[in-house]
């Protein structure tokens, strides 16, 4: 399992990197369009390092992913992704099993620690408004007892769905926030880019040669 | 895009490295983290202050560091705030037995930056105090709760800190006393062009040959109005009523007046925009003790100004008079 950690890091790494131009460009309709580019720099640090990282246990392995990226990135990109994966390694601690218990407490943590750090809430436009239902049904499909590929590929509609219901709303943070009713009729950056990383995940997870591992030690 | 760049990515880098070389006696460049800072810092009887925010704002604030002003300053890329390791390095750096005081304006990413690298900062034992600047009259504090954005005003509150730390004051005397200048300070801007981050290579916006933007953010953020080009007095009379009807002043008070040129402004432009919102500012019964012409807070070569007033009192005056030393030098 903690490879599989490892093999979703990864995933998420190589999306940034796929999608830094198109994350820039949603971004840059209400934002100052850097999102993309802030990101893929964070990534692509995590990815250098890679190899010098701590791979012993999965905790400490979140916590330098997540000293990578607030080593380069800057801003609310930084601080919201160096957030998360600090939050998921402290969650981690010195676990060397994690079960999808962790998972979801992995999830919940993170979203915690990007309130606090954003002072923001589900309904402000954010990375929220996807992150937070697809964590609440990957929770659900967990608690029937669906297999993981189930639970991610209705994970990553909810995603979606999140992602696609942000275009009425009103920024209220970040620099969107200046644009006010001019950021209506617009995606928010964030949740398209938490909606496309699910999306890669859950495909990534199917062509996964590891997955019979996966399975036995995700159920 | 028609620039002075090599490599768009090194932009900021490389115009790191030019001012410590301008200024190899008093400034220490740490490529790493973006950092400028003081050689002579820290030191045990001064708190050391700093301040972080996107580049493109020169000489804010990588060119104010110097005796007196800022301790450190650590840029992020072309409007973006830094990375919250930067501010968290840069501190240790400049730690001193007295504190550290963290200036920043107020934006999201600034924000959260700041707060993030103050945490580490506090982990390993170093005090710091915050001050967040949010001067900008054009964005209204109640719609949006991100609230007013900080601008050219920023200065005052440096000028004022800084003088005040070389004096030995305590952290929490210079937390109050950046709070109490931000209270009496109030700036808008406006444009007359858009500006080219150079990692992007195109304009952020773009306003049509007729056409100017009141209430512009340092960034090319949206301001309160796209409108028709008018005259000089005109736009002043605007920006001055913005700003003098949100600073609480009586008749007789003394103020710092400051026309901010945004980087593509001639310094004749300027003087000729400063002369008229002087002849405002007496004509509200406001004494103009001081002025600041100049570029102190630019958005690249975007053509445009702002206008800052700052309620002064003794300890103001005494502060802002005091003697300064930063990395741009004329004379």
């Amino acid at each position: 399992m903690a490879k599989d950690i490892e093999f979703v890091v990864r995933v998420i790494a190589n999306t940034v990197l796929e999608n830094e131009a198109y994350f820039s460009e949603l971004d840059g309709v209400v934002g100052d369009g850097d999102f993309g580019y802030s990101i893929a720099r964070g990534f692509e640090k995590v990815l250098k390092e890679w190899d010098n990282m701590d791979h012993s246990l999965p905790g400490n392995f979140m916590k330098n992913v997540s000293q990578a990226i607030v080593s380069v990135v800057g801003g609310v990109s930084g601080t919201v992704w160096g957030t998360a994966f600090l939050r998921a390694g402290m969650v981690l601690g010195q676990k060397t099993e994690i079960t999808r218990d962790d998972v979801i407490a992995i999830f919940r943590s993170a979203i915690e620690g990007i309130k606090k750090r954003g002072n923001c809430d589900l309904g402000d436009k954010t990375y929220l408004e996807a992150l937070v239902p697809a964590v609440d049904s990957l929770e659900k499909s967990f608690k029937e007892g669906k297999d993981t590929q189930t639970a991610l590929d209705e994970a990553t509609v909810a995603a979606r769905e999140g992602a696609e219901a942000t275009r009425p709303m009103i920024a209220k943070r970040g620099r969107a926030a200046y644009t006010g009713e001019r950021s209506i009729g617009t995606l928010d950056a964030g949740a398209v880019a938490v909606a496309v990383i699910f999306e890669a995940v859950s495909k990534a997870w199917k062509e996964n040669p590891m997955k019979v591992d996966s399975e036995r030690s995700m159920t | 895009m028609k620039k002075f760049v090599n490599d768009p990515k090194d932009f900021v880098p490389e115009m790191l490295k030019g001012i410590a070389l301008a200024n190899p006696d008093t400034l220490k460049y740490i490529p790493e983290y973006n950092l400028i800072m003081r050689k002579d810092i820290p030191q045990a009887n001064k708190v050391s202050i700093m301040q972080g925010s996107g580049s493109g704002h020169e000489p804010a604030h990588v060119m104010i560091v110097g005796r007196g002003m800022l301790d450190a300053a650590c840029p992020g890329n072309v409007f973006a705030a830094p990375p919250a390791d930067f501010v968290y390095q840069t501190t240790k750096l400049i730690a001193s037995p007295k504190g550290v005081l963290h200036l920043l304006n107020n934006y999201t990413g600034d924000t959260m930056s700041f707060e993030m690298g103050r945490e580490m900062a506090e982990a390993d034992g170093i005090e710091v105090r915050t001050v967040v600047i949010n001067d900008d009259v054009a964005v209204k504090d109640s719609t949006y709760t991100v609230g007013r954005r900080g601008v050219a005003g920023n200065f005052f509150v440096i000028k004022a800190v800084g003088a005040a730390s070389e004096r030995g004051q305590s952290l929490e005397q210079l937390e109050a006393l950046g709070n109490r200048v931000v209270e009496v300070t109030r700036t808008m801007g406006m444009a007359l062009t858009g500006c080219t981050p150079p990692a992007k290579g195109t304009p952020i916006f773009t306003l049509a040959e007729d056409e100017m933007e009141m209430g512009i953010g340092i960034h090319g953020e949206p301001g309160r109005a796209r409108v028709k080009l008018t005259n000089a007095d005109k736009i002043v009379d605007e920006l001055f009523e913005a700003v003098s009807n949100d600073l609480p002043y009586q008749a007789g008070d003394e103020v710092a007046l400051m026309i901010n040129g945004m980087g593509g402004t001639p310094i004749s432009e300027l003087y000729l925009l400063y002369g008229h919102a002087h002849e405002l500012a007496e004509e509200c019964g406001l004494k103009v003790w001081r002025s600041y012409v100049g570029e102190y807070c630019t958005s690249l070569e975007m053509a445009g100004f702002s206008l800052t007033l700052v309620k002064l009192d003794d300890e103001l005056k005494e502060l802002f008079a005091a003697p300064a030393e930063t990395a741009i030098r004329i004379f």
